[in-house]
Parts: structure tokens; sequence; C-alpha cells
């Protein structure tokens, strides 16, 4: 029997609470497109993905259609290139970009991760020149997203690798200038990045995969904060404890993980791929109403960033778990709340309030998925204070036994308090202010590495 | 063994399933299956029920018409030339129709007489009217309808001329939101 009632409350989800499912991500393992030459190898990789991602889209379109909820991304995510490409030099990793790049449009994805490398231990010959061609591969290119995995709960932090980014980040925001250091924004360095994450920055095909496989990332901050502010609306401020506004955003994180499960399905069903993980991750847009930043203060606080942020958040990410796995035959990714400042309209704001310090972000990452997320910073800090903002959330990832990671835009030209726009998903926000810049050089300057905490060792 | 539809209206009240199918049991008659649904405080029930070939629809009616407070029964039979052992295949797939408006003549009949003009089946309807606004929710058989993308079109076009506010959503995603275990 038709129950109307809660057929309306999942329509309102997709029609009026922006529920969409983010991201359709193909891994594509290319391990086996290694050529004699560099050119014989993007010409197999261009095959291989052409391939196995060539129906991707229509796919995803089909099912988009069929069960009318919007797949705002198609994606894929690739073998980290360092491994791909092995024994190459720096220019010819710029070339394997280039050809990444061009099978992404001809298949007609949005975009493309695994321009990386995973470093956490050391670096080899090619993970240096993959570094080394980092800035010049991802400003040659429009939809190559690149990350690095400088560290692990196992095997500590390498600071030699975090120095590098450091560099490595500022060169890149430099050489897209004209864009306001955009490129910035598609470089991640993580601390245990996942092998199975849906979402961009951060997309990788970990070696652990399978040939091919589908992950799916749900989005879904607005369903979450119109469902609190029903449920708030019902029963009255005065009679509602906390934990009946967790359990509320438990139960609507299950609806929003099951359509993402369901898309995942689906689309894996018709293209003949293995479907891997829902990523159950709470990921905001800038536009008005999809926002993470707006159930901090649904929830009780008057200014993002004010004392009880960082509380309100891991329950946030925790009710989001407990609510998403259940909904899943299996989770993966990063799986959390992210808050990504510059796609987050309401994050931004609280920056250009000053309620928002890029200190109590840190602190809000300790609880939360992923980590420094999308935060432009003065084009003036200088690489070795942008190696030691990373070395600290590396920190609280090596500690904690979680993925964390830092992608940071120096926006050349612009100081504190300047607007920057990326435009799309990529958003806007005002120039965060850094403290104490240029004081951590002597500390990046040490180089080797940072030994994994005791707890590791759990063999 | 012969097979009957039988249909009974009447004021909901305790003992109006025992009555019928006392009167049923009694005849020998088998009960295949059943279906009833109240509305605002009036029952209706729809059963299939196989009985000994001396079972006449008389007797039947007759059966039911003695029971305990079966006076305000309207009972209907029809006797099966041929006897079923199951409905019509469900469909493979089927879809959520939903419809709001401003309450007003003729809502239901122009939604369904757009479904019946594309030869679309309704398998379930359920409307509820709160706050004078009337809310329908029907379940679609699309078996018939080549173009998904056309029919949504021709859904938009037709609900901007009525006023209603209009959605088409595959059944899965609401047995996927709805309920725990995901086929």
């Amino acid at each position: 029997m038709l129950q109307s009632e809660n057929i309306l409350a999942t329509v309102e989800m997709i029609q009026k609470e922006n529920l969409d499912v983010r991201t359709v991500t193909m891994g594509i393992n290319l391990l086996d497109c290694r050529g004699g030459s560099v050119r014989a190898t993007c010409k197999r990789i261009r095959e291989k993905i052409a391939s196995r991602a060539g129906r991707l889209v229509a796919a995803c379109d089909a099912a988009s259609e069929k069960f009318g909820i919007p797949v705002v991304n198609k994606r894929i995510a690739v073998t980290p290139i360092a491994f791909v490409g092995a024994g190459f030099m720096r220019d010819d990793f710029v070339a394997i970009a280039q050809a990444l790049d061009a099978a992404a449009s001809e298949v007609g994805v949005d975009i493309l991760g695994g321009f990386s490398a995973q470093v956490e231990k050391g670096l080899t010959a090619s993970d240096r020149e993959l570094i080394a061609a980092i800035p010049e591969a991802i400003a040659t290119t429009a939809k190559i997203c690149s990350s690095v995995n400088i560290a692990s709960s196992q095997k500590g932090i390498n600071m030699d690798a975090l120095a590098m980014m450091g560099k490595t980040v500022k060169a890149l925001a430099e050489k897209t200038a004209a864009q306001g250091g955009f490129g910035a924004a598609k470089l991640v360095v993580f601390c245990n990045q996942p092998g199975d994450n849906p979402f961009m920055a951060g997309a990788i095909h970990g070696l652990e995969e399978a040939d091919a496989v589908l992950n799916v990332g749900v989005s879904g901050p607005g369903v979450i904060a119109r469902a609190l502010e029903r449920r708030i609306a019902e029963r009255g401020v005065a009679a509602l404890p906390l934990d009946e506004l967790a359990e509320n955003i438990k139960q609507t994180t299950f609806r929003v993980t099951r359509c993402g499960e369901l898309i995942g399905r689906r689309v894996s069903e018709a293209l003949g791929v293995d479907f891997g993980v829902v990523d159950l991750s709470l990921a905001p847009t800038p536009a008005i109403g999809d926002s993470v930043g707006e159930i901090f203060k649904i929830l009780g606080v008057d200014a993002i960033g004010a004392p009880g942020s960082t509380a309100i958040l891991a329950m946030l990410n925790d009710a989001v778990k407990k609510g998403g796995i259940f909904a899943s035959k299996t989770v993966g990714g990063l799986s959390g709340a992210f808050i990504p400042v510059m796609e987050d309209a309401a994050l931004a704001a609280a920056v250009g309030e000053g309620a928002l310090s890029l200190e109590k972000l840190e602190a809000m990452t300790c609880v939360c998925s992923v980590g420094l997320d999308m935060v432009a910073i003065p084009g003036s800090v200088d690489a070795d204070t942008i190696s030691a903002i990373i070395a600290d959330e590396m920190a609280l990832g090596v500690v904690n036994h979680k993925t964390t990671a830092a992608r940071l835009i120096p926006v050349p030209g612009k100081e504190a308090g300047e607007m920057v726009s990326f435009g799309g998903l990529f958003g806007a926000s005002p120039v965060m202010a850094v403290k104490n810049v240029g004081q951590s050089s002597r500390f990046i300057a040490w180089g080797g590495r940072m030994p994994a905490p005791v707890h590791s060792f759990k063999n | 063994m012969k097979q009957m539809v039988l249909s009974i209206l009447t004021k909901d009240r305790p003992g109006v399933i025992a009555d019928v199918t006392g009167a049923i049991f009694r005849l020998q008659g088998d009960l295949a299956d059943l279906n009833q649904s109240v509305l605002w405080g009036y029952l209706t029930m729809i059963l299939i029920v196989n009985f000994p070939d001396t079972v006449t629809k008389a007797t039947l009616a007759a059966a039911i018409a003695a029971s305990e407070g079966a006076a305000d029964f309207q009972v209907s039979v029809k006797e099966l030339a041929a006897p079923l052992t199951s409905g019509p295949p469900v469909p493979k797939e089927t879809f959520i129709m939903t419809v709001q408006a401003a309450n007003r003549g003729g809502l239901v009949y122009q939604v369904s007489r757009f479904c019946c003009e594309r030869g679309i089946n309704i398998l379930d309807l359920t409307t509820t009217l709160r706050d004078d606004r009337y809310v329908m929710a029907l379940q679609l058989d699309l078996t018939g309808i080549v173009s998904l993308a056309a029919l949504r079109e021709d859904l938009s076009a037709f609900a901007d001329t009525m006023g209603l506010s209009l959605t088409l959503q595959h059944n899965d995603l609401f047995q996927a939101t709805e309920e725990v275990r995901l086929h």
C-alpha cells in the first residue's frame, strides 16, 4: 500500500533539499599500460580508459533519468601514476597527464584523479619526477587532479616529501596565477589516503583494487539541515535533547545513502563493473541550502567556529557514519562530514566575518573526514609555512588513525580578507589569515621521517 | 470445484471478517486470497474463494445474509468461468507519480485521464486532503511507454496547464529509502 507521507518525504529530499548523487567515480587500474616509451604508454592509457569508461557517462545519465536523481559528476580515478610511469622522467609524466586529460575528454567525464604518488615512507626516483611534474601537469590540463600521500599511521610522516609539497603547492598556484591560483585546488596532500575514495581532488584507484570498480559519493547536507529544522519545529527547542537530533541525522543519512547505493548498483549492473563502495560523506556545494556550515547554526552555535563547533562536528560526523553504514553493502572512501571552506557558502561567510580561523578549522578536522580543504591563504605565505601547516594536519591523521588532507590555495597577489572565486562547485571565499608566517623553516629543513606513533605497532 | 469473486461493502465494525469467512467456511469454501480496505469508517473487501460445485451465487449470498450483523452488507458475487491460480504478473518495474494541488473538483479524473490516454495502468492510488491541499500518490505501470524522457516532458506540460505540482520517480527509490532490504 502506498504511504503518501513517506513518498512525499523522499520526493522533497530530491526536489527541494538538493539531494543528489555527487559523483559516480570509476576506478581503473592502469598498471598494465606501461609501454616501452612514454608515447606507447600514453596510447595504452587512452585505449584502456576508453574501453573501460566509454559508456560510463551514458549509463549514469540513464540511471539519473530513470530514478529522477541527479548524478552531478561522472569521474574517473586511476592507479597512482607514479606506479604506472615507473622509470619515466618529469616531462614524460607531464605527457601522461595530458594523455589522461585527453582520455577524460574523450569519454566525457568531468574530472580524473590519480596523478599521484604514495610516498609516506620513502621517495623513489619516479615519485620525485612525478612530484616535479605536478605544477606543469595540472596547469596545462583541464580535468586532471593530483594527490600525494606523504604520511600514514603505520609509517609516520615523510618529511622530505612534506618539504617538497609546500613548494609544489606554491609553484602550482603561481603557475595558475591568472585564475587565482586555481591549480592548487586540484592538488591535495594526504595522510592515510584511501584507495576507493570517489571524491576529488584525492580520488585514486588503489593498488589493492580490482581492474575496474565503481564507487559512489553521496551529498545531502541540505537534506540533513532541512530534516533537523523540521524536527525542531515539530518538537520545539525546549523538549528536544541533542541525542534525538543525532538520531534524526542518522535516519536522514540512511535515506540519503540508500539513494547512492541504488544508483551505484544500477550503474554497475548496466556497465558490468563491480560496485565498490558508497562514500557517505556530507559534501556541500556553494549553493545556498546545500551547506554543512549551516548545520552548525541549526545545532546551536550562532557563529561557525564559535566554541562548541568542534563538538557539533564530532556528533554530525558520527551520526552520518552510523546512519550510512547500514544503508550500504560496503562503505569506504572518506565517509564523514566535509568542511571545504570555499565550496561551502556558510563556511566561506564565517571566514569573512572573522568567526572561523585557520586554527579552529584545524581543530575541527580532528573530528571529521578529510582536513584543511579548499582553504585560500595569502599568496605571500612561503612554501615552508605551507609545508608546516600540512605537517600539523598530517600529524592529526597519523596519531588519530584517520584520513587527513590539506588542500591549500596560496592565492597569488592576494592577502587575508580579499575574495577569491573559482566558480562552479569549487566556490568562493575570502582569503584566510595565516598567523606566524615564516616561523617554521628550521622544522621543515630537518627532512627525513617523523616516526610512526607507538600505537601503530600492533603486530 | 468452482471459483467465485466476492465483494462486500459495509460500515466497519468488529466481526465483519469473521461473519464473511464464517459463511464461506460453512459452505466448505477455500479462501484463495483476500484484500480489504477501510476508508472513513467504511470497509470494502474483495475475496477469491474456491467452492464445491454445489455452491451457487444464490446460496453464497444467502449464507452471508444469514450471518449475525450482516444486515447492512452490500454483497456482489461473480462466478469465474475458468479458475485463476494467481493474478496477472506484477510488472518488473513500476513508477510512483505524486500530484499535489489546491483542492478542486476533477483532479483525479484529469490525472487518470492523462494516464488512460497513454495506456498507463494505475496499479495503486492513494489520496489525502490536508489544509485544502489535495495529494495523490499513484503507482504506475509504464511498460507501454517507449520514452521516459518524452513522458516526463508530457507530464511537465500537463502539470503547467493544470496547475499541478507533479513528480515521477522510480518505485525502487522509495523501496530503497523506506525499507531495510534493498533488492
